[in-house]
């Protein structure tokens, strides 16, 4: 009993920092068919931020939460303004963002490392103390990671769901054309996605660092297992994204309590190659059926 | 006749180094069914596609209540009041009916009066409002239609561009469609309609162009153009 208490407690915070991670990927590559391979190191970034504001600008924590995600957003509207305004235009706009990002990620991974040196940091926004539920000591931290990502994913399905920019979000994923002829200005759709998804990676880069440390190369984990639970929910789909987020968690927590930590990347690759297998356009994915 | 609200000259448009539109005037008057026809492939969509934005000419004007539409965006053209409905209704098919038809209503000057307008376009549609929390990939084909041709009534006043209405449905439902269009001309909706059955909309079009290889090659009443079976047969291979 104790030992399944503390796999949920545990594969809940992880699930809960991998769909704060993948719902940006998952929106960007929605809207805009990017895959943002700088998406890491604008986590990483987020991390670093809260730190220096803590750390060295006194501020607090809330406001060093709020900061960060706001200097990423910043980050994600320049890639928008940067990289994707301009290979728009351009035929192959999938493949040259891809290459594009990836230097990008590279750029701000290294002036990281110039900047904070590779050592690792702990990271000062974390709570401290815990509760016990049925003899396991579940740190506080892992409640309020999980709270935070609670809270931004109902924003997120609210946004997306309720709001006039939301449903202009999600139109331009379905269906671009369409969307400019309602009068959707696409551009400012793209660039409110990327910003919205700097700021999520921001959060989620937090989290991580939190329960882990601050590194300048933390980023590519968490990116990695974005993409998987990203693949295995059906690209674009961002509901999908936060379910195989969480069972992904939950999957690599028991995967690592039975088996050892070490197997627990190869099982859930292992799982992404029998989903691909079985449903190639992901679980929640779908090829639509249009009936005439 | 009335002023035209719509006017097209010179205008030239494409895809990459294809021509499709070699110098093409056009003036629409103000509240009447103007009806754009010809055989397929010869530029009716790419003429349509050139005025909502989606498409920029390379060269002519387009100029809409006396302002130069060519060049902006999409979006700014929708605002002014051209509402293109596209060919394949090009619904939102993970949306609602509902949601498709706030889409409709997206632009700036079609928020107000939002109720009103779905009252409106409800009234007209029926069927629409049985279906509105239905998937709108979920509709049948004539359902989608009217789905389309809602969300376009949904942005409001304008001048309203259907883009082959009648494409790929049953006899039976393309006479409802046009039941709903014919509604909409005895309304007094500026409506411009592309078709490739000249036949159905001969009767009620205040004039009828005839568009081949990329200019309009013929011009009149409906009823001149049905005592010319020579150019049915030409071009209509009616």
């Amino acid at each position: 009993m104790e030992v399944f208490i503390q796999i949920i407690a545990s594969g809940l915070t992880l699930g809960a920092m991998y769909a704060v991670a993948t719902v940006g990927l998952s929106l960007v590559y929605g809207s805009l068919n990017m895959l943002n391979m700088a998406h890491g190191a604008i986590l990483t970034l987020g991390g670093y931020l809260s730190y220096v504001a803590i750390q060295h600008l006194g501020l607090n924590p809330v406001l060093a939460l709020v900061l960060a995600a706001a200097v990423c957003a910043g980050v994600g509207l320049l890639i928008y303004l940067g990289a994707a305004l301009p290979l728009l235009r351009a035929e192959g706009f999938e493949t040259n963002i891809f290459i594009a990002t990836i230097g990008i990620g590279a750029i701000l991974e290294n002036l990281m490392l110039k900047g904070f040196g590779p050592y690792p940091i702990p990271q000062p926004l974390a709570i401290a103390g815990h509760v016990i539920i049925g003899n396991v000591h579940v740190p506080l931290q892992n409640l309020f990671i999980l709270a935070v990502a609670v809270v931004l994913m109902v924003a997120v399905a609210f946004v997306l769901e309720r709001t006039r920019i939301g449903r202009a979000i999600r139109a331009t994923s379905m269906n671009r054309e369409a969307a400019q002829l309602m009068g959707v200005r696409v551009g400012r759709v793209y660039a409110q996605v990327l910003a919205v998804s700097g700021a999520l990676a921001a959060v989620s880069g937090i989290m991580i660092s939190s329960i882990a440390t601050l590194s300048p190369v933390m980023g590519g984990d968490p990116m990695l297992k974005a993409f998987i639970i990203c693949v295995v929910a059906g690209l674009g789909n961002v509901y999908g994204a936060v379910l195989a987020a969480v069972v992904l968690g939950l999957l690599e927590a028991s995967t690592q309590y039975i088996l050892g930590v070490r197997w627990s990347f190869a099982t859930l690759l292992l799982l992404v190659i029998l989903v691909l297998i079985w449903r190639p356009y992901g679980l929640f994915g779908r090829t639509l059926v249009v009936r005439l | 006749m009335d002023k035209p609200v719509l006017n097209i000259s010179g205008l030239a448009a494409g895809y990459d180094e294809r021509r499709v539109l070699t110098g093409v005037d056009l003036s629409i008057p103000q509240g009447q069914l103007t009806a754009i026809i010809g055989p397929n492939g010869h530029g009716k969509s790419t003429l349509l596609k050139t005025i909502s934005g989606l498409l920029r000419p390379s060269a002519g004007t387009i100029t809409f209540q006396n302002r130069r539409i060519d060049g902006l965006r999409p979006d700014q053209i929708v605002e002014r009041g051209v509402i293109h409905v596209p060919q394949g209704d090009m619904l939102f098919p993970a949306m609602t009916v509902l949601d498709n038809l706030l889409m409709g209503a997206y632009r700036g000057g079609a928020r107000t009066d939002l109720n009103a307008r779905l009252h409106d376009v409800f009234a007209l549609l029926p069927k629409l409002k049985e279906r509105r929390r239905q998937i709108a990939g979920t509709l049948s084909g004539g359902e989608r239609r009217m789905c389309g041709i809602g969300r376009g009534l949904m942005a409001g006043d304008g001048l309203l561009m259907l883009d082959e209405p009648s494409l790929g449905l049953a006899p039976i439902v393309i006479d409802q469609i046009y039941e709903i269009i014919f509604d909409l001309c005895s309304a007094g909706r500026t409506i411009l309609l592309v078709e490739e059955n000249a036949q159905r909309i001969s009767e009620r079009a205040s004039s009828i162009h005839l568009l081949d290889n990329g200019r309009f090659v013929w011009s009149g009443l409906g009823t001149e153009l049905m005592s010319r079976p020579e150019i049915v047969e030409a071009y209509l291979g009616a």
